[in-house]
């Protein structure tokens, strides 16, 4: 089973190299498209033409586009993304500083959607035929059209300024400082021994994580629902029903190992759109991850940046989907005796 | 054919859910047009001696500000009235565009399959590796800021979710013997593919275009928020979130109602979607 696995994840790679290569063509070509000199943020006011035409040749902006593109290429490929435009720090260092805090984030949003997902599918799918059943029906109506950049306001809303309970501005309060190790603040906080770091850095993650799994588990919510109403009528639920077996075990033990699949191979898309979700409530809670830095760059028009992170975006969004690929053949056993 | 189109329109005038989403829609469609009648005020008239004033049921209410007023003292309700102008109007364009470009090449590809197929498919494959925010952010700043730019951005990000749905559907239809006959009866493949696939598609690009446009209110809002959007003269929903959020501490309405603005007119276009599914589909009528 192993191999099969290792198989299918050498099979998914030889798909998403052209792949990405394709999506460094298209962010590219798209963002020659611009109509504001990325020139004018770098110079000087004082700056001559010579000056600046120094720079368009230093830069390589003189060049045709293909020729730039190929330049930008080769540097890719040895891991330097070109030099920030406003701060002229190398852009692959900005983005290994961000890129561990938006993981953390998408791994606690992605963690919290299953749970509220999960739960909230098998809820639904209890109150069916009951009087409940209608409104969870709107309820989650409702939460579908509340995307997770409208959920981050609310949440500040409600559990910061109002009820003044939890933190939302950054990931540590301004005079805890801890020691870089991982660049992932809470394994940092734990490796360093720093346990109250820790728990603060926990509690300015809850609310940003939460917005996220908000916008993504209604959906998960209504395909476990419809899939575990799928399997209810199936021949070996029935069979369980009648050995006897209680209601909540023949859906907990029977129904649910089967209605998991349809919604775990939904969960492949839905954390890759989390992750892009990620975007705006950095921006919301002045969370310094990469899309966060990203937005600045697009204030900012800086070139390197906005082409850098929108890479490592699109390669998250092709990890997050293989792994879940992986996974969905790890629990479907109809899948691993195949062959 | 008549009767059964008649009583499908029936079932659908009879789904709660079409009757709630399209009322709503049908209100909001009137504040937009009539703007200038109702708003009671210049949506960027302002009025700094009035300034960060609560609605009409808070201690802060100022004479005349029904839902108060923002940091310039400009009026929340005649801005959230204009703002719906910007919403609807994105929705409206954006979700004919993308239904024109995805149904297009989901039609093509799953009408002619092979290369075609592989070609357009691999596409989608490449599009749906971006998150859909950071590829139209991508693309307005390739593009520019500008109502018409947020959406043709729209339109190039979206076009796949029509693209990938109506082609499994396409593909589907295409086996059905009815278009076997209408090529033996010499139709050609433009006739076959609008007047004998097209149709049995129409229902779910229907649906699909009622959940688009409550994605396109979304999208606009997020790119008004960081200022990628409309010019600061136009009032826009998102615009007025982005200018709320720093007084929030002094006034949290002038967050909240614009926020509720969006959720509902996103919430009227997901029940209309869900509701004419439910009544347009006749697979699941079957049930």
């Amino acid at each position: 089973m192993s191999g099969e696995i290792f198989g299918i994840i050498l099979r998914r790679l030889l798909v998403a190299i052209p792949l990405m290569l394709l999506v460094s063509v298209l962010v590219f070509v798209v963002l020659r498209l611009i109509p504001a000199d990325p020139l004018s943020m770098a110079v000087p006011p004082n700056a001559t033409k010579a000056d600046i035409e120094a720079m368009r040749r230093e830069m390589g902006l003189h060049l045709p586009v293909i020729q730039q593109y190929a330049i930008w290429l080769g540097q890719l490929v040895q891991g330097n993304l070109g030099k920030s435009i406003a701060f002229g720090q190398p852009v692959a260092t900005l983005i290994g500083q961000s890129l561990p805090a938006t993981i953390e984030l998408a791994f606690f949003g992605a963690l919290f959607a299953t749970l509220i997902g999960l739960g909230g599918g098998i809820l639904m799918f209890r109150l069916r035929g009951s009087g409940g059943e209608q409104v969870a029906d709107v309820g989650s109506t409702l939460m579908m059209s509340i995307p997770e950049f409208l959920w981050a306001l609310f949440l500040i809303l409600i559990f910061g300024v109002s009820l003044n309970l939890l933190p939302f501005a950054g990931r540590l309060p301004p005079d805890v400082t801890v020691t870089n190790i991982t660049g992932f603040l809470l394994l940092d906080c734990l490796l360093s021994g720093n346990v109250s770091a820790f728990f603060s850095a926990l509690k300015h993650m809850l609310l940003p994580s939460l917005a996220l799994a908000l916008g993504t588990a209604p959906l998960i919510m209504r395909v476990l629902r419809s899939s575990l109403l799928d399997v209810i009528g199936e021949d070996y639920v029935t069979m369980a029903r009648l050995r006897g077996i209680p209601e909540r075990r023949v859906v907990n033990r029977h129904a649910l190992r089967n209605a998991l699949l349809p919604a775990l191979s939904l969960m492949g898309v839905q954390f890759g759109f989390l992750f892009g979700g990620t975007l705006l409530v950095e921006v919301i809670y002045s969370y310094p991850g990469l899309g966060n830095m990203m937005v600045e760059a697009v204030r900012n028009t800086d070139l390197p940046i906005i082409q850098g992170a929108a890479l490592v975006f699109a390669l998250a969004v092709l990890t997050i989907n293989l792994i879940v690929d992986v996974l969905y053949i790890v629990v479907n056993p109809k899948l691993r005796r195949a062959r | 054919m008549m009767d059964d189109g008649r009583s499908a329109w029936q079932r659908v005038l009879r789904s709660g859910r079409v009757l709630f989403g399209g009322g709503i829609l049908l209100l909001l469609f009137i504040c937009a047009a009539a703007a200038p009648l109702i708003a009671p005020f210049d949506p960027n008239e302002q009025d700094l001696l009035n300034a960060l004033k609560g609605p009409f049921w808070t201690d802060t209410a100022a004479d005349g500000h029904w839902l108060g007023t923002d940091n310039l003292g400009r009026d929340t309700l005649s801005r959230l009235i204009y703002g719906s102008r910007v919403a609807l109007f994105v929705a409206f364009c954006a979700a004919v565009g993308t239904m024109l470009f995805g149904t297009t090449l989901a039609l093509l590809a799953g009408y002619f399959g092979g290369a075609v197929d592989w070609i357009i498919s691999r596409a989608v494959d490449l599009w749906m590796s971006f998150p859909p925010v950071v590829l139209s952010l991508i693309l307005i700043v390739g593009f520019g800021v500008g109502l018409g730019n947020v959406i043709l951005a729209i339109i190039l990000v979206d076009w796949t979710r029509f693209c990938r749905v109506v082609r499994s559907e396409v593909l589907v239809i295409r086996r059905q013997n009815y278009v076997d006959a209408a090529r033996l009866a010499g139709f050609s493949h433009l006739r076959t593919m609008v007047r004998e696939v097209l149709p049995g598609a129409l229902p779910l690009i229907i649906t699909l275009m009622s959940l688009e446009m409550g994605i396109a209110v979304i999208v606009e809002a997020i790119l008004s928020f960081v200022g990628m959007s409309v010019e600061a003269s136009i009032p826009a929903w998102g615009v007025m979130i982005a200018d709320a959020r720093k007084y929030m501490y002094q006034s949290s309405w002038g967050l909240v109602l614009p926020i509720i603005a969006i959720v509902l007119t996103v919430l009227a276009f997901n029940l209309l979607g869900d509701g004419l599914r439910r009544t347009l589909d006749a697979r699941l009528q079957q049930h």
